[in-house]
C-alpha cells in the first residue's frame, strides 16, 4: 500500500514535470534549429547553434540588455524586499483600525489594470524630468521606481507576519532590542524562506516586466532583456532560431535565482531557529 | 544588518552611476532620433539613407529600433500624455494608422508639404499620409500585393503560371480545388484573426470599411466587402485554404512546400526566399480580382510612411528626408539592390537596379514588375477606424461561418459601428 | 499605557515609505484615470463627457464579452490552480521524497520561460495540424483535426490551460515557503493519532496554510480578472470575441485603435470594482478578521 502511493506520487510529479518542461524543451532545441525548421516544429536538436549565436551577437547588444536587466531586477528586488517586509511586519505587529484601513487602500493599487495608469504615469515622469533629469525618462530609476513599491509583497509579508512566532518579539523586548533591531535580527533571519519566495518573484517579475520599461526606456543602450526579445521578433522575416536562443540567455539568470533561493525550501530546517 | 545595508548601498550605486555616463548627449544638435522596426527593411534603409545624406547641413542620425507594437504604444503613451520628451524626430508609421495619429495628435507632426512633391510618389500613398490637403508623412516603402505562387507544383498538376494571370478568385478557387485533389496540397492559407485578405480585396474595387470621407462606415450594402467574405468563406469551405493561427505558421506553409501560393505584400520576399531549396521554383503574377467591374489585379497590404515631430530638430529631419527618400533615385536603385526595399517614388522605378532579374523568382524582373503594379493600387483613405472595425468584422465573420446570412452579419457590424 | 503608544507610532514608521510610494506610482496615477474616464474622444482632443462612458460600457458587445470571458477564465481556473499547487508544495515537502529539486525546478520553469516563447509554442502545439491533432489522430481517438483555436469553447479552455500551465509554480512557491513555518512536531504528533495523509492535509495543512492561500487566492483573483498575456499573445482575443479579457479590451482602446483612453479608463474602473467586490468576499469567507 505504501510503496503503491509512492509510486503514485513520483508518477504524478512525472507527469506534471513532463509537461512542465516540454514547452522549455521546445524552446532550447529551437535555439539550435535554423529560422525555417522552427516554423515547421521540428522537434530535435539542430546543427545551427552557433550560426545563431553568431548571428544574436552580431546583429544586438545582448551584453548590454543584460546587464540593464540585472541592475534594474537586483535593485528592485533588494529594495523591494526591504521596503515590503518592513510594511508587511509593520502592520501586523502594531495594528490598529487606523492601520488596517490604511492597509486595505494600499490594495487598492493592486487593482487597476497597469495599462490605464501608463499614460498619467508618464506624464509624471516627463514632468520629473524637468526637474530632476536623473531619474527622469529614459534612466534605469525611472523604470524601476513604480515596481519597488506593490501592495502584492506588502500583503505577502503581512500574511508571513501572521504564522510568525509573536513570542520571539516579547523575547526580544526583553533583552533590550529596539524595535527595528527586533526587525532585523530577529524577524528577518527566521523568515529566510519567505524572503527567498519574495525574493524569487520580484526578481522574475522585474526582469520580466515589460510594459513601463518600454515606454519609458527610449535609448537602445538603455533597452532591456524582454524589450530586446520583442524586437527581434518584430521583423517582417523574423529569424525563429536566433529568437529562442535569445530567449533561452534570458531565461537563465531566473532559473539561476530560483535554484539559488529554493535551498531554503527544505523541509524541516525550521527547528533550529524556534 | 550591515550586510543588508551594503546591498543597499550598492543597488542604489548600480543604478545612479549607470545614469552619469550619458546625460549630457542630447545637446549635441546635429543628432536626430528616428524610430523603425525592422533591422533588414525599413532600419537597414534609414542606414542607407544616412550615408547618401548629402545636403549642407551636418546630420547624425541615431536611429532606434522597436517593434512596431512597440513604437505604437509609445508614441500613444508619450503624445497621449502631453509630454512630448523622449519622442523622436523621424517616426514609421503603418499607412492603415496614419490618419488615427495625425487626427488624435493635432499640432503635433510637421507639415512637409514643402518638402516634399506629392506627384512623385505613388498615388494610393497620398491620401493615407495627408490631412487637410497637407503631406505630412514621406510616402516610403510599398506594400504592393503579387500573387506569389510554386511553379513546379503547378505544372505537377497540369497547371502553368499563365493560367493564373488575369483571372478572378473564383477562378483561382476553382484551379484552387483541382490542384488540392491532385497533390493534396493547400492553395494559400488564412487566419480568422487578421482580415489582411478581405482588405486587399475590397481595396482592389477601391473599396474599404469606410466611404471616402474616412469616417462614415461603409459596411451594410458594401458589394466589394460581401464578396470577400464570401470568398473568404468558399476558400475555407471548399478547402482550398488551410488555416494558420500564427505567422510562423504561415511561413511554416510555403517554407515547408505544404502551401503553393501566398496573397501577400511584396515585404513577404524574404520570408519567400528563406527556403533556399525552392530558388527557381516560384513566380509572382498579379493577385485575382473580385467578379465586380471596379475590381483591378492590384492592391496593397500594410506599407508605411515617415513622419516628423513638431520638435526642435524638425528642420533637419524634414531636410534629411527630402534629400534622401523624397528625392533620391540614385538611393533608391541601392535601396533596391543592398536591402531589397521597394519604394513607392515613382522616379526610381525607371532606375536599373529594377531591371534586375531575380533567379529565386525564374528570372523574373519582379521589382519592375511590382512597380508596374503599385500604380494602378486604387487609392483610399482608410480613415481613423481600420482595427476596431476590423476586430468586429472579424467577429461577423465567425457569424458567417456559423451560417447568418453574409447581408445580416454586415448590417450588424454597421450598426455597431455606427452605436459609438 | 505608554509602552503601547510608542510601539503604535513605531509601527507608523514602518510602513511609511511603502505609503509613500504607493500614493506617489499608483493612487495619484489612479486618481488621473478616473478623472479622465468621465472625459472621451480620440487622442488628445478629449472632452468632458459625464458618466457616459460608463453608460456605452452597458451597450458594448466587445466589453460584454470581454467580461463573460474574463469571469469564465475566473471561475474555473483560479481553483484549479490554487488545489494543484497546494497538492504539489505539499508532495514536495516530503523529506523522504527523492529529486525534490529537480520536480521544483521543472514544476516552476514554465514561469520564467518567456512569454513570447511559451505563446509560439502554445500555437503550435493547438494548431490545426499541431502534435496534439497529430497524436490524437495517430492513436486513432479523432479522425478530423481538432479545431482548439478557432473554436471558442476549445480555445478559452486552451486559455485557461495556459494560465494554470504558467501561474502555477508560482503559486506553489507561497506555499513551499509557508509550509516551512508549521512546525514538523504536529505533524509528528497527528501521525501518532493516526491520522491518515488526506487528513492531516485538510486538518493540519489547510488550517496552518490558511493566511497564505488567502493571499494567493486574491491575488490569483487578481491577475486573472487583469489577464492579458495570455490571451493577447496565444489567441488574440479570438476567434471573434471569443477569448479576450478586460486588460485586452483596455489595451485596445488605448494602443491598437485610434485612442480613446477616457473610455479605455471607464473600463479600468469597472475591474477595479470587481476586484474590490470578489477581495471582500475572500476576506469573508477566510474569515480572516480575527
Amino acid at each position: 500500500m505504501k510503496v503503491f502511493k509512492r509510486a503514485f506520487t513520483y508518477i504524478f510529479l512525472s507527469v506534471a514535470a513532463f509537461f512542465s518542461i516540454f514547452p522549455f524543451f521546445w524552446m532550447v532545441v529551437s535555439s539550435t534549429n535554423k529560422s525555417v525548421d522552427v516554423t515547421k516544429g521540428r522537434l530535435l536538436p539542430g546543427s545551427h547553434l552557433f550560426e545563431n549565436m553568431k548571428n544574436l551577437f552580431e546583429t544586438v547588444n545582448m551584453g548590454q540588455a543584460l546587464l540593464n536587466s540585472a541592475m534594474i531586477a537586483i535593485a528592485t528586488t533588494v529594495l523591494a524586499l526591504i521596503i515590503a517586509s518592513l510594511a508587511g511586519y509593520g502592520f501586523e505587529i502594531y495594528r490598529s483600525r487606523k492601520k488596517d484601513i490604511l492597509f486595505n487602500i494600499l490594495l487598492l493599487s493592486m487593482m487597476i489594470p497597469f495599462a490605464a495608469l501608463m499614460v498619467p504615469l508618464y506624464r509624471m515622469f516627463g514632468g520629473i524630468s524637468q526637474t530632476l533629469p536623473i531619474i527622469g525618462i529614459d534612466t534605469l530609476a525611472a523604470a524601476l521606481l513604480p515596481t519597488i513599491t506593490t501592495a502584492f509583497l506588502i500583503f505577502f509579508f503581512r500574511q508571513n507576519t501572521k504564522m510568525f512566532a509573536k513570542e520571539l518579539i516579547e523575547a526580544g523586548r526583553i533583552d533590550g532590542l529596539s524595535e527595528l533591531g527586533i526587525f532585523f535580527k530577529i524577524f528577518m533571519p527566521s523568515m529566510k524562506t519567505a524572503y527567498a519566495a519574495a525574493a524569487i518573484i520580484t526578481f522574475m517579475n522585474s526582469w520580466n516586466n515589460y510594459l513601463w520599461p518600454l515606454v519609458v526606456l527610449q535609448s537602445p543602450e538603455k533597452q532591456t532583456i524582454p524589450l530586446l526579445i520583442s524586437n527581434l521578433g518584430s521583423s517582417y522575416s523574423p529569424d525563429y532560431g536566433v529568437s529562442f536562443l535569445a530567449i533561452v540567455i534570458a531565461t537563465i539568470p531566473t532559473a539561476l535565482v530560483f535554484f539559488l533561493m529554493q535551498r531554503h525550501f527544505v523541509a524541516g530546517m525550521m527547528g533550529s531557529v524556534k | 544588518m550591515r550586510r543588508i545595508g551594503l546591498l543597499l548601498l550598492i543597488s542604489i550605486l548600480l543604478v545612479a552611476c549607470s545614469e552619469t555616463s550619458d546625460t549630457k548627449g542630447n545637446n549635441d544638435s546635429n543628432e536626430i532620433t528616428a524610430w523603425a522596426w525592422d533591422p533588414k527593411f525599413n532600419i537597414a534603409a534609414l542606414e542607407l539613407a544616412e550615408k547618401s545624406y548629402d545636403g549642407e547641413e551636418e546630420v547624425e542620425l541615431k536611429i532606434i529600433e522597436n517593434a512596431q507594437d512597440d513604437i505604437i504604444s509609445k508614441l500613444n503613451t508619450g503624445l497621449g500624455s502631453g509630454t512630448m520628451k523622449g519622442m523622436p524626430n523621424i517616426v514609421l508609421i503603418e499607412d492603415y494608422r496614419a490618419q488615427s495619429f495625425l487626427q488624435s495628435y493635432p499640432d503635433v507632426f510637421y507639415d512637409l508639404s514643402d518638402y516634399l512633391n506629392a506627384e512623385d510618389f505613388a498615388d494610393y500613398k497620398i491620401e493615407p499620409t495627408s490631412l487637410d490637403g497637407k503631406m505630412y508623412g514621406l510616402p516610403f516603402d510599398t506594400g504592393v500585393t503579387g500573387l506569389f505562387i510554386r511553379t513546379d507544383i503547378l505544372e505537377e498538376a497540369g497547371y502553368t503560371v499563365e493560367d493564373f494571370k488575369d483571372i478572378t478568385w473564383d477562378e483561382y478557387i476553382e484551379m484552387g480545388k483541382d490542384i488540392r485533389e491532385k497533390t493534396g496540397k493547400h492553395m494559400l492559407t488564412l487566419d480568422f484573426n487578421d482580415l489582411g485578405i478581405i482588405r486587399v480585396m475590397a481595396q482592389s474595387a477601391g473599396k474599404w470599411y469606410l466611404e471616402e470621407d474616412g469616417v462614415t462606415p461603409d459596411l451594410a450594402n458594401n458589394e466589394a466587402l460581401k464578396e470577400s467574405f464570401r470568398i473568404f468563406k468558399t476558400l475555407i469551405d471548399e478547402d482550398v485554404a488551410g488555416i494558420h493561427t500564427d505567422w510562423s505558421q504561415l511561413l511554416a506553409g510555403f517554407n515547408s512546400g505544404d502551401v503553393v501560393s501566398a496573397v501577400q505584400g511584396s515585404w513577404i520576399i524574404p520570408s519567400i526566399k528563406a527556403e533556399e531549396s525552392q530558388s527557381g521554383k516560384w513566380e509572382v503574377v498579379p493577385i485575382p480580382r473580385l467578379n465586380l467591374k471596379e475590381s483591378v489585379s492590384a492592391s496593397n497590404l500594410g506599407g508605411s510612411s515617415f513622419y516628423v515631430l513638431n520638435i526642435d530638430g524638425k528642420e533637419k529631419a524634414a531636410e534629411f528626408l527630402k534629400n534622401t527618400f523624397g528625392s533620391n533615385v540614385e538611393f533608391y536603385q541601392d535601396l533596391m539592390r543592398e536591402v531589397g526595399a521597394v519604394g513607392t517614388f515613382l522616379p526610381a522605378a525607371e532606375g536599373e537596379a529594377y531591371q534586375t532579374e531575380d533567379a529565386f523568382f525564374s528570372g523574373q524582373k519582379i521589382y519592375a514588375d511590382l512597380a508596374s503594379w503599385m500604380e494602378q493600387v486604387p487609392p483610399i483613405n482608410y480613415g481613423i477606424h481600420t482595427y476596431s472595425i476590423e476586430d468586429i468584422l472579424i467577429v461577423e465573420m465567425q457569424n458567417y461561418f456559423n451560417g447568418q446570412d453574409v447581408d445580416k452579419v454586415l448590417e450588424s457590424a454597421q450598426k455597431q459601428v455606427e452605436s459609438r | 499605557m505608554n509602552h503601547k503608544r510608542k510601539s503604535q507610532t513605531i509601527g507608523w514608521v514602518f510602513v511609511l515609505i511603502s505609503t509613500v510610494f504607493i500614493t506617489i506610482f499608483y493612487f495619484y496615477p489612479m486618481f488621473q484615470a478616473l478623472l479622465l474616464s468621465f472625459k472621451s474622444g480620440m487622442g488628445n482632443n478629449l472632452e468632458n463627457v459625464g458618466f457616459s462612458n460608463y453608460k456605452r460600457l452597458f451597450g458594448d458587445p466587445t466589453f460584454i464579452a470581454a467580461l463573460k470571458n474574463t469571469f469564465i477564465y475566473l471561475i474555473f481556473q483560479v481553483p484549479i490552480m490554487i488545489i494543484l499547487a497546494l497538492v504539489f508544495s505539499v508532495l514536495l515537502n516530503d523529506p523522504k521524497l527523492r529529486f525534490k529539486g529537480f520536480f521544483r525546478i521543472a514544476i516552476f520553469l514554465p514561469a520564467v520561460t518567456s512569454l513570447v516563447a511559451y505563446s509560439v509554442i502554445f500555437k503550435n502545439i493547438f494548431a490545426q495540424n499541431g502534435i496534439i491533432n497529430k497524436f490524437l489522430i495517430d492513436i486513432s481517438l479523432i479522425s478530423e483535426p481538432i479545431q482548439w483555436l478557432t473554436n471558442p469553447i476549445l480555445a478559452k479552455i486552451v486559455i485557461i490551460m495556459a494560465i494554470t500551465w504558467r501561474w502555477t509554480g508560482y503559486n506553489m512557491i507561497f506555499y513551499l515557503s509557508g509550509l516551512q513555518n508549521i512546525d514538523a512536531s504536529i505533524y509528528e504528533a497527528a501521525r501518532m493519532d493516526g491520522a491518515n495523509a488526506f487528513q492531516i492535509f485538510t486538518k493540519i495543512t489547510i488550517p496552518m496554510l490558511k493566511p497564505i492561500i488567502l493571499f494567493t487566492s486574491i491575488t490569483s483573483t487578481i491577475g486573472t480578472l487583469q489577464i492579458f498575456d495570455e490571451t493577447m499573445n496565444i489567441t488574440n482575443g479570438g476567434p471573434g470575441n471569443g477569448t479576450v479579457s478586460i486588460s485586452q479590451y483596455i489595451y485596445n482602446l488605448s494602443f491598437k485603435y485610434t485612442p480613446d483612453f477616457g473610455y479605455a479608463a471607464a473600463v479600468s474602473f469597472v475591474i477595479v470594482i470587481l476586484i474590490v467586490l470578489f477581495s471582500l468576499i475572500q476576506f469573508r469567507v477566510a474569515g480572516d478578521r480575527k
